[in-house]
């Protein structure tokens, strides 16, 4: 039992990873809207785990608020406002008859490709902690506080991108507001 | 720390089910999940490489396309929502507009 | 954090004591604020009767400010019983914001921007002079706004004023730029909402906005400077900054975006930036132009706001920031002039005002252009101290205005007052101390303030008796010494027009004096604040004379729309000429607090010394015992001859002749400068023509560009490309057809096929694109 525990928690990435892909599967498999929602909210909290794992704290911090705390919520309402009202549930089949012929081929390229990459090979494991460089990292303990760490690479960096990724959100702020009201006023 | 490949795959597998999803749901809200999840996929392999590579670069590039996910799911869902008004369907295979 | 910071961080840690009270003080004013707010928002339908009544909305007003007052004040005892080097309060709330990391001067600066607040002797006297009169003017307006009870606006009043001590306590106790900042907006806010509290009246909306505007100008230095002091010291609070400026300032050159120039370079460009933002706050040249139309709101606000706090925050700023102007020799010149400048002009204005709130704004800028000049002269102490003083004294005078207005139901024209020495004796002993304070007549406390500033002014051209100083200084002194004349004069007919001779209001007016009022009629319109005395001279008197002298005849005493308020002006409730006759009183004493030393009584200068742990030491002051020279006193003999003879040229024009037919021969005399210093000198004008214009027009011009020739430009290339459709339709239709329909037959043939492609199903589309990824991964895996 112990060693179970031990093998699961050096591969917590991988039993993060497996649980996304479950999720991720009932989401596309479920027929219900509100079961498919569900699903993601498992793959997107477990996606976040893998987050966790890999070291980025504050990345994983930043998915859970965002897709568990905003996203999934929207998916939730429109599917109420959408889904519910609706008497008849139209969507019979999931994988209706044209997926049918299309599913093997996906699946087959995935193999492919799963093939071409279990070849292609890396270097060593990977460094234990994030580095900055020098100019930015003066007085921080990268390894420790990983928001700060991001925040510095991103604001000494990529502060225009940054930037003009607030800015698309507005836009896609005004856009949003602007497709849904209704068209009365 | 997993090892790249180990990530790789992973992500290859979501980002796989995510296409998957795409091409054969016929739920508007379910396809816009799946491109969400192949986002995703994305992201967790730059996590990775910023890891691997040592730089934070990575992960500064995870969170402006976490920021770009949330604009799209916005858009996307004002979309469905005023589809769903003018169409009173969310089913991708009754939009056939640009049908030749 | 670079460990220059972490030390100086250390330093001022360990000096300064924690005090969790002092917090309450600021926020009391807030929640007295948010209680009004609320209640009235939710109640309004109610506010009137009851429990949500004026009796609450007063007692949560007044409570919070006077406690805010209490808890100060225990801070200030609390100062005074510890070491001078040692004597700073501080209360740390939360972190505001976290700096993660920024590029400044000398490496990255991460800092941690604090809720704090902090006392010290410096923001000890501002907060106690901001919720001490603040207190006394709150109550006040219960007095003065008791009309407003009736028609339910009186708790927004409140909630403004509150809110107002909030921002403005929240300006001098902050204890870093940041927070000094939210309560600079936050005070402009609150005056742009006070001045338009009567926003249905045009004049007043309009007022409001230029105000605002006005301020955002400033606030546009402000925040520049703001910007190159983080840049500079990598930290902007108070005394971090103090404890690295000694670094800072010997560094043999700075870089700053990409520009490398002199610290001195820096710190002027800093201290030119800020002092703009000054210039806006507190009404100077050339940012003044808002201060006299802000008298469109109520009175208490002008008093409050106007007078005695809000515009003194430029000041204060300085003040805080001394040990930056220490080392801007430049940009305390610039100070120097514009305050000269402005003490000159503005108190020139006020000579020929007849409002009698225009007369106490221009005062009051041009006593802000004094508290500028004892900035710019590097006398910190001296400007500030005026700043106390004028607080007293002004407050107490336009106090004492809105008690004559009210007693003269809204009459706000001296030429229509007059006589009220008998009517409201309380108020007239109260405005008339205030008045020999303002004058700088001795002992008043003005005398004590003013005259430290002048000589201090006088001093740096003096030199100790080298005379070497620079004419310009000689120059700046004169200008205050003149308008120190001019203040004398103004003051003096101010309350001999008010007080002395006949009431005229109702009526009774053998000189022909008075002219058609306007605080009667309902429908103000909007001329009220603006031209309100400008197209009226003495040289229509006569006119009005007539008119006045037939509405007589006609319909005896109470004709021209006096109506129901026929009876004469008497003597306001208690809560009004209480605070009055306080501050007056204050201003009658506030100067012994800080007697020259060359006056050897009282040990002297209590409040310099109290002050001085606070200011940046440049140089090691030149022995403080320096003999003090004869020209000191001769100086002092001068400035109260002076003011004297200006007030007694007042006497004899206004007082002696009650029919004032000097000052009407004067006009007679010089209309054309009559008229110009009645019309301000017409720089609104000139702003209205050099600025406003264009900036309206050039949008015009703009708009007809547009118009004209893009719409132009497109309507004729939409005509030529008719004609030359025209033209080619022919060729298109006998020669091309022909060829295009043998093509479009092979391709439709060819698309039959293809049509099939495009199914119009978004799968169908996404399928192909995603065999196209897959291809192109495989292609580049691959190869």
């Amino acid at each position: 039992m112990d060693a179970l525990l031990a093998s699961i928690g050096k591969n917590l990435f991988l039993v993060f990873g497996l649980l996304a892909c479950g999720g991720s599967l009932a989401m596309v498999g479920s027929r219900s809207a509100v079961h498919s929602v569900l699903g993601f909210l498992f793959a997107m909290l477990n996606v976040a785990g893998c987050f966790l794992s890999l070291g980025a704290e504050f990345l994983g911090m930043a998915q859970i608020l965002v897709y568990a705390g905003g996203i999934v919520v929207l998916f939730l309402f429109v599917v109420m406002l959408v889904e519910l009202s609706r008497a008849k549930n139209r969507d019979q089949s999931v994988f209706a008859g044209q997926a049918r012929a299309v599913l093997p081929v996906v699946l087959a390229g995935i193999a492919a490709l799963a093939v071409v990459v279990k070849d292609a090979a890396f270097g060593a494991a990977s460094p234990q902690a994030l580095v900055l460089r020098p100019g930015i990292a003066e007085g921080l303990d990268v390894a420790r506080n990983n928001a700060q760490a991001v925040s510095r690479g991103l604001f000494a960096d990529y502060l225009l991108p940054f930037e003009v990724l607030s800015v698309i959100l507005l836009v896609a702020l005004v856009g949003a507001v602007a497709l849904a009201k209704s068209e009365r006023v | 720390m997993p090892s790249p490949n180990a990530v790789l795959l992973l992500s290859f597998v979501l980002f796989s089910i995510g296409a998957a999803g795409v091409l054969v749901r016929r739920n508007v809200l379910v396809m816009l999940m799946s491109a969400e999840l192949m986002l995703n996929a994305a992201n967790i392999v730059l996590i990775a490489f910023a890891r691997h590579s040592g730089t934070v670069a990575g992960q500064a590039f995870a969170l402006l396309v976490m920021g770009f996910a949330a604009a799209e799911v916005a858009v996307g869902l004002a979309l469905v929502v005023a589809l769903y008004r003018k169409r009173d369907t969310v089913n991708a295979d009754d939009l056939d507009l640009l049908k030749g | 954090m670079t460990p220059e910071h972490a030390a100086a961080q250390t330093l001022i840690g360990a000096a300064s004591t924690p005090w969790g009270l002092l917090a309450l003080a600021a926020l009391l004013p807030a929640f007295g604020a948010l209680v009004n707010g609320l209640n009235g928002l939710l109640f309004r339908r109610r506010t009137g009767t009851g429990f949500t009544g004026t009796t609450f909305v007063n007692a949560v007003a007044l409570g919070s400010v006077g406690l805010a007052f209490l808890i100060i004040l225990a801070g200030f005892v609390k100062l005074l019983g510890m070491p001078a080097e040692a004597r700073s309060l501080h209360a740390d709330l939360w972190t505001w914001f976290d700096l993660g990391g920024a590029r400044v001067n000398g490496g990255l600066a991460t800092m941690t921007m604090k809720w704090g607040y902090k006392l010290d002797p410096l923001s000890a006297c501002m907060g106690l002079l901001v919720s001490g009169a603040g207190f006394l003017i709150h109550l006040f307006s219960t007095g003065y706004m008791a009309d407003e009870q009736k028609d339910g606006r009186y708790w927004r009043f409140m909630t403004y004023l509150n809110l107002f001590v909030f921002s403005m306590l929240n300006l001098v106790l902050g204890s870093n730029m940041m927070m000094m900042f939210l309560g600079w907006e936050g005070v402009g806010l609150c005056s742009y909402l006070l001045i338009g509290f009567y926003f249905e009246k045009e004049f007043a909306a309009v007022a409001g906005k230029k105000a605002f505007v006005t301020n955002r100008i400033g606030d546009f230095g402000f925040v520049l400077g703001f910007a190159l002091l983080f840049m500079l010291f990598g930290s902007v609070d108070f005394d971090t900054m103090m404890g690295l400026v000694r670094g800072v300032s010997a560094a043999p050159s700075i870089t700053i975006l990409g520009h490398t120039a002199s610290p001195t370079f820096w710190f002027n460009l800093a201290g030119c930036c800020l002092f703009l933002g000054a210039c806006g706050k507190s009404a100077q040249i050339p940012l003044y132009v808002w201060l006299p139309d802000a008298m469109a709101g109520p009175t208490p606000v002008s008093a409050l706001i106007h007078a005695a706090t809000m515009v003194t925050s430029g000041l204060y700023m300085i003040a805080r920031l001394n040990f930056i102007f220490v080392q801007a020799p430049l940009a305390s010149d610039v100070v120097l002039v514009v305050g000269s400048l402005t003490a000159l002009v503005a108190a020139s204005m006020g000579t020929a005002q007849y409002d009698i709130k225009k007369v106490l704004a221009y005062s009051t800028v041009s006593q802000l252009g004094f508290m500028f000049m004892g900035m710019g002269a590097m006398s910190y102490t001296a400007g500030m101290f005026h700043v106390f003083t004028h607080a007293f004294f002004k407050a107490a005078l336009f106090l004492g205005s809105g008690s004559v207005i009210m007693a003269c139901h809204h009459e706000q024209d001296m030429r229509n007052m007059g006589g009220l020495r008998k009517a409201m004796p309380i108020t007239f002993a109260s405005m008339g101390l205030a008045t020999l304070a303002i004058n700088g007549i001795f002992p008043f406390s003005g005398f004590f303030s003013k005259d430290e500033i002048l000589w201090k002014v006088f001093e740096r051209w003096y030199h100790h008796g080298a005379y070497d100083g620079g004419a310009f200084y000689l120059m700046c002194w004169l200008f205050g010494v003149i308008g120190a004349g001019f203040t004398a004069f103004y003051m003096t007919r101010l309350i001999v027009m008010t007080f002395f001779g006949d009431y005229r209001g109702a009526g009774d007016d053998p000189h022909g004096l008075t002219v058609p009022s306007e605080a009667h009629h309902d429908d103000h319109g909007a001329g009220h604040g603006d031209g309100h005395g400008d197209d009226h001279g003495h040289v229509h008197a006569a006119a009005d004379h007539g008119h006045d002298g037939l509405g007589q005849d006609d319909h005896g005493r109470d004709s021209h729309g006096h109506g129901d308020h026929g009876h004469g002006p008497a003597e306001v409730p208690w809560n009004m000429w209480l605070p009055v006759a306080i501050l007056a009183g204050l201003a009658v004493v506030g100067g012994f607090l800080n007697i020259p030393h060359s006056l050897h009584v009282l040990g002297g200068e209590h409040f310099s010394r109290f002050m001085e742990p606070l200011l940046y030491q440049a140089a090691a002051p030149h022995g403080g015992a320096h003999a003090v020279p004869a020209i000191e006193y001769a100086l002092m003999v001068f400035a109260n001859v002076w003011a004297l003879g200006a007030m007694a040229l007042a006497w004899w024009m206004y007082k002696v002749d009650p029919s004032w037919s000097r000052p009407k021969a004067f006009v007679a005399r010089f209309p054309n400068l009559f008229r110009w210093v009645n019309a301000k000198y017409y720089v609104d004008e000139f702003y209205e023509a050099a600025l406003i214009g264009p900036c309206k027009q050039l949008s015009a011009q703009l708009w007809a560009f547009d118009t004209w020739v893009v719409d132009g430009m497109v309507n004729g290339a939409a005509r030529a490309t008719l004609l030359w459709a025209e033209a080619s339709a022919w060729f298109d239709a006998h020669v091309v057809d022909g060829l295009v329909n043998l093509v479009a037959w092979v391709l439709q043939q060819a698309s039959l096929a293809s049509k099939t492609l495009q199914s119009g199903r978004v799968h169908n589309y996404a399928f192909v694109m995603f065999l196209g990824f897959v291809a192109f991964a495989v292609w580049k895996l691959l190869a």
